[in-house]
């Protein structure tokens, strides 16, 4: 504002004192480092791309194991491609390693999925005879969609519509996945899911989309890392602590003819990961070293010799500074994504795990917050940088591109006192000056957490990244009281929660890192995958199966069995729907334990087995049950609020005031309300309708149904059939058991699936017409169906208990304008804490106008950095598809 | 008391220009002034009444919902299928059944009744959310017009304590006004011209009520904050001459903050609809230039000028 200062000194004179602080705008962000734009500016060029290095060594030394324990085999293996696939360095890097040797690099798991390209092999095969493109089409081509190789071009092959692999790479492709045809994860759970008598029952969920991706697709991620061992020990000491364990256990069953005789073999991989681990690390302080024999500019040559320092120290020592112990959490979060197709594998804490090394660095001068933030937000350009290849389904439908590595903030410490550490401003600094998609940051609210803290998040998330998000810190202890109490949770442990994936709250422990004499007590995870069981099931699908007596419109495919049903009552088609329900998860639930089983026993993974807590205590991996807390595996649902609405509006106009019969409400869906499908129209947003001759006909039901009560008002009306769904699911979730032999939970987030699901059910009874994209989430409201103001949407959204669960997801859309200045960021701040307060789990922010997005939809490339939240993570506009585009527009935005 | 209704046009939640924190703004229906600039002159009646966005209408997506839905023939449909209303009609419409039709909420009916503990209810609802400083508004239309309303409606905010705020024209009787001010804690206060015959020109009423009034408040115990408030329309109240008189008036009262609110035009299409020709459809504009000068002018006289939603809560 100008004249603020003049104003301020008026008011001073008068006696009225009108701000908390000294001016009424905010300081402006700092840029980011030069070192960071020159970096980022590079990456804007990269394309995607997929290579056959790691998997080629991989299969060479899968090969010569046969015959061995799948632990060793796998491990093996496994060591064998991180020591030796080709470390890459980019001049100006100070944090370095890719996932492979280049910068946007990902790569092709058949050991899990060989199908997809074996499928694929003759089409690959031929690609890869055809003649290259003229190069200025090819370009053009691959402009759009920032770093997405949607087509072939030159000597590129296009994989799965977004990743690039050269051309000469593809026989090692087809000869690769060839051998896995029989093995793979997918193929041996494919073979016993079959054996199931409801299998049929179960393809029939898939082929109709009622229920979206297979567990083994991605089948790690959804977690949180723990860094404890290599921090406290170091990789040469983890392998003499590994012989001490073989020595030990191997040959010996204790008291467990089961599991007792597996501690030796666990040990034997535990040493073959930590070596590849550690020689992985070492090759780039080689290259380092090598480089910088090259290098003739004296700054550029002593940064390669610092690099070579840090990385021939990660790989033996535990880190002695901040850089090194940052370095070694990269390096273990590479190690861990490299194993198996996976998303949401998040860091966790890292900022109260990381604080011993800042602090001490800090107190003796060998580093400064500048530098420490640069390093952060070389960091954050890492982590943007991990790619994840799976099919095109999974890595289009599910993560619109982006592998949600998630970064906990705040929350309580091991004591029960806020666990804010100063090395978490600075992360928040980063993320504010250095803005890429990830990592995500996510702040666990909790009264303890200081206010400066809070407003400081709060003024990140101005910035309209879309992070931080909001988490409810005592919500999700209770959860995990709740939810884990029989494993033995307690108040401590629950204490080191935070978020593995997006909004998959998980498990975690405190355990004490020995550094600076003295003992800190660090978190970190403590538990499986919190992400793989029933996936994504659209539940206003299964509602439009109850009105169609079970066969999918679409596909004409009998999905349930007809229930045959007048439908007189409205309890009855709760009664139907929870019947389906309770089908569907039972013999999804038999699947989805096969195919999770089968992975855990053929590939177990290794690099998670050596870091989370209690495995190398116990001497068994993740597969058998290692980690302290198993009961992991969730039902994942998505487009909640649609199904809600759209019983709101069966009790409303068909039962309650008894205006429609059944009968004529579904018949009024299957002709979608006389309009054409998103798809006739191309567009998926619901503010688009287009007549056809029919739509006279169902105008008055299309108004009723339109105007039926609607989640998000605080009309009881609607917000009681929500906590009605909630209430019937939970016992459902405690009967099922997974294959930890577990108690189920809800998982309520709808990361992208929200599109796709939407896009194959037919018109709802809520007035959604066919084709168009779902509420996202599991508490916002349908887009322009919130009358009554957003603190109208708290209300409904806290209808129940949200500690049920183990998360609930709230994305809210607020104009710039309403949050302008400093003011601005108190009353953001305001809004979450009313919300945290009334018991909402989370909510995320996108502050970023309709209208700019509008523009950026038409202009794509003149947006090349903008960022918007989707469902639970953030991604650059350019690389997220069209339905989701337009539900992000379409949402209401709240601009005061 | 439960007897007494208001009649409310709007209730809206997270409001954060009109006072302090988050609030939740009152907006209620009437108005005794008819200002010529007005930019909602279908809410000057105190009835409820129809609201046409013709932003939300689906028109050129081939809907005619609403063909048909009014008796009395008011909705029109031009060559291209775009529907326009009658106004002369729809502001004497005591039925508005064409919002019955209307799945886009374009034609909606904008008045809802609601008795004390009703909007009680809602304001408790939203309580949780203001945090530490925010509250309730209440503005309009103009809200002393339902005085006995909502002096009963304050007494409950105040047994709460909700903090209350008011954005009003300041034109009713000195009793009613300071009853009702006894229960605010922050007031906006329209001034729109200091000279009496050109208040009467452009809003059809004397300014001597309300200029007494803000005296009175000004000389009294009252303890709220209050900053006046003046729509600046170039040829109106933009003068020079005008502003020292302001300023004058402030100094008599001791009152040292003011917000110029630059003109918009956004009612104008209204006023056609209503069958009446705008009279600010092509002047009244203020440049940015001059919006400066005329704060440069209260700066200089030691009173604290805010331009648009610049406030300092």
């Amino acid at each position: 504002m100008e004249n603020e200062s003049r104003v301020q000194e008026i008011l001073k004179r008068r006696g009225l004192d009108v701000t908390p602080v000294d001016n009424f705008t905010e300081a402006d962000v700092p840029e980011p480092t030069e070192r960071f734009t020159k970096l980022i500016n590079i990456y804007y060029l990269m394309k995607n791309t997929v290579d056959m290095e790691i998997p080629y060594w991989y299969n060479r030394f899968w090969w010569e194991n046969e015959g061995d324990v799948p632990v060793i085999r796998r491990a093996k293996a496994y060591g064998a491609a991180l020591s030796r696939h080709t470390p890459t360095i980019w001049p100006g890097e100070k944090l370095v390693m890719n996932k492979t040797k280049n910068w946007r690099g990902a790569f092709p798991f058949p050991w899990v999925d060989a199908s997809f390209f074996n499928a694929a092999a003759e089409a690959l095969m031929n690609e890869v005879d055809a003649p290259p493109e003229a190069a200025a089409d090819a370009v053009s081509i691959v402009g759009a969609g920032g770093g997405n190789v949607t087509q072939s071009y030159g000597n590129v092959v296009s994989i799965a519509k977004k990743f690039g692999m050269r051309k000469e790479e593809i026989p090692c492709l087809v000869k690769v996945s060839k051998y896995w045809d029989n093995g793979s994860v997918e193929s041996v759970s494919d073979r016993y899911s079959k054996l199931v008598p409801e299998f049929k029952k179960w393809k029939a969920y898939r082929d109709s989309v009622l229920i979206m991706f297979d567990s083994w697709a991605i089948p790690q991620g959804r977690e949180v890392i723990n860094y404890y061992m290599p921090l406290q020990y170091g990789f040469d000491r983890i392998i003499e602590l590994c012989d001490e364990k073989i020595a030990e256990t191997l040959g010996e069953a204790g008291d467990d003819g089961i599991l007792g005789m597996s501690r030796g073999y666990y040990y034997t991989a535990m040493k073959e990961t930590a070596k590849g681990m550690s020689h992985w690390a070492e090759n780039y302080a080689k290259r380092a070293a090598y480089l910088a024999g090259l290098e003739s500019d004296p700054i550029q040559k002593k940064e390669y010799e610092e690099i070579a320092d840090v990385m021939h120290n990660v790989a033996h020592k535990k880190p002695a500074s901040f850089r090194e112990a940052l370095q070694m959490t990269f390096l273990c979060h590479l190690g861990v994504v490299n194993e198996d197709p996976q998303s949401g594998q998040s860091i966790g804490r890292l900022g109260q795990v990381l604080q011993p090394f800042y602090a001490k660095d800090l107190a003796d001068g060998t580093t400064t917050e500048e530098e420490v933030i640069e390093l952060l937000e070389l960091y954050r350009l890492k982590i943007t940088s991990i790619e994840c290849f799976a099919s095109s389904g999974v890595t289009g439908g599910v993560l619109s591109g982006n592998t949600f590595n998630n970064l906990s903030m705040g929350g309580l410490n091991y004591d029960g006192l806020t666990a804010v550490t100063p090395l978490e401003y600075l992360i928040v600094e980063a993320g504010m000056r250095a803005r890429t998609p990830q990592p995500t940051l996510s702040v666990l609210y909790d009264e303890k957490t200081p206010e400066d803290f809070l407003m400081k998040c709060a003024r990140c998330c101005k910035l309209g990244m879309g992070y931080p998000a909001w988490m409810n810190n005592q919500g999700g202890m209770n959860y995990m009281l709740r939810q884990y109490h029989d494993e033995g949770m307690n108040i401590y442990d629950a204490r080191a929660w935070c978020l593995g994936g997006c909004l998959e709250s998980s498990p975690g422990c405190f355990q004490p890192l020995e550094y600076n004499g003295r003992v800190w007590m660090i978190p970190g995870g403590a538990a499986p995958t919190a992400g793989t069981g029933i996936h994504f099931t659209g539940l206003p699908k299964l509602l439009e199966l109850v009105l169609t007596n079970g066969v999918d419109k679409r596909t004409g495919i009998k999905v349930f069995e007809p229930h045959n049903k007048k439908l007189e009552t409205f309890e009855e088609v709760w009664e139907v729907w929870m019947s389906w329900m309770r089908e569907l998860l039972e013999v999804s639930n038999k699947i989805n334990n096969i195919q999770m089983d089968v992975w855990r026993k053929i590939n177990p993974p290794v690099v998670q087995s050596l870091l989370k807590a209690d495995c190398f205590k116990k001497g068994q991996h993740i597969g058998d049950c290692g980690a302290r807390y198993n009961g992991s595996i969730n039902f994942e649902s998505c487009g909640t609020i649609n199904f809600i609405n759209s019983m709101a509006s069966l009790k409303k106009n068909v039962y309650d005031d008894k205006k429609y019969t059944i009968e004529e409400m579904t018949d009024a869906l299957m002709d979608n309300f006389g309009f054409k499908t998103a798809f006739e129209t191309g567009v998926f947003s619901p503010d688009r309708r287009e007549a056809t001759e029919n739509a006279s006909k169902y105008e008055q039901i299309f108004y009723d149904c339109v105007n039926a009560p609607k989640y998000g008002n605080a009309d009881p009306y609607a917000d009681s059939i929500l906590k009605d769904y909630e209430d019937r699911m939970l016992p459902e979730m405690l009967r099922l058991r997974s294959y930890y032999g577990k108690q189920y939970y809800m998982c309520q987030i709808s990361v992208s699936t929200h599109g796709p699901q939407g896009a194959i059910t037919l018109a709802t009874s809520d007035g959604r017409l066919a084709g168009t994209t779902y509420a996202d989430g599991s508490m916002s409201p349908a887009p322009t169906t919130d009358k009554n103001g957003i603190y109208a949407v708290f209300e409904s959204a806290t209808c129940y208990d949200h500690a049920m669960c183990q998360n609930s997801q709230m994305n809210v859309k607020i104009h710039p304008t309403a949050v302008k200045g400093i003011n601005g960021t108190k009353k953001l701040l305001d809004v979450i804490r009313a919300y945290m307060r009334k018991g909402g789990f989370h909510v995320q922010f996108n502050i970023t106008s309709s209208q700019t997005l509008r523009t950026a939809q038409q202009k794509p490339d003149d947006y090349r950095d903008l960022m918007v939240r989707v469902a639970g993570f953030t991604q650059y506009w350019c690389e997220i598809g069209k339905p989701i585009q337009d539900e992000v527009i379409y949402r209401t935005e709240y601009d005061a | 008391m439960d007897d007494l209704t208001g009649m409310i046009f709007d209730i809206q939640s997270y409001s954060v220009h009109d006072g302090p924190g988050c609030r939740t703004n009152v907006f209620f229906v009437g108005c005794p002034l008819r200002c010529r600039w007005c930019a909602n002159p279908e809410s000057w009646g105190r009835k409820k009444h129809l609201m046409f966005s013709e932003r939300s209408c689906k028109w050129d997506q081939g809907c005619r919902a609403c063909e048909n839905a009014c008796p009395a023939g008011s909705i029109k449909f031009d060559e291209a299928g775009k529907p326009s209303l009658n106004w002369v009609i729809c502001n004497e419409c005591e039925t508005i059944e064409c919002s019955k039709s209307c799945a886009a909420n374009s034609l909606k009916q904008c008045v809802r009744f609601l008795t004390v503990e009703d909007l009680i209810h809602i304001l408790l609802r939203d309580f949780a959310n203001w945090g530490s400083d925010g509250g309730v508004t209440f503005s309009g239309g103009e809200p002393l017009l339902q005085h006995e309303y909502l002096l009963e409606v304050l007494k409950r905010c105040h047994e709460l304590q909700m903090h209350t705020a008011i954005e009003t024209c300041g034109f009713a009787k000195q009793e009613i006004f300071l009853s009702i001010m006894r229960y605010i804690n922050f007031a906006f206060i329209d001034v729109k011209n200091m000279d009496d015959e050109k208040h009467r020109w452009g809003t059809g009423v004397s300014n001597e009520p309300i200029l007494s009034n803000i005296s009175s408040l000004a000389q009294s115990r009252w303890e709220g904050r209050l900053v006046l408030r003046q729509p600046t329309i170039h040829g109106y109240n933009d003068s020079t001459e005008n502003a020292l008189k302001v300023i004058d008036f402030m100094n008599e009262n001791n009152l040292y903050e003011i917000n110029l609110l630059k003109f918009h035009r956004m009612g104008g299409t209204k006023w056609e609809q209503l069958g009446t020709p705008y009279e600010y459809a092509d002047h009244g504009d203020m440049t940015d230039e001059r919006m400066k000068e005329l704060q440069e002018l209260y700066l200089q006289n030691d009173i604290a000028c805010y331009i648009g939603e610049d406030t300092p809560f």
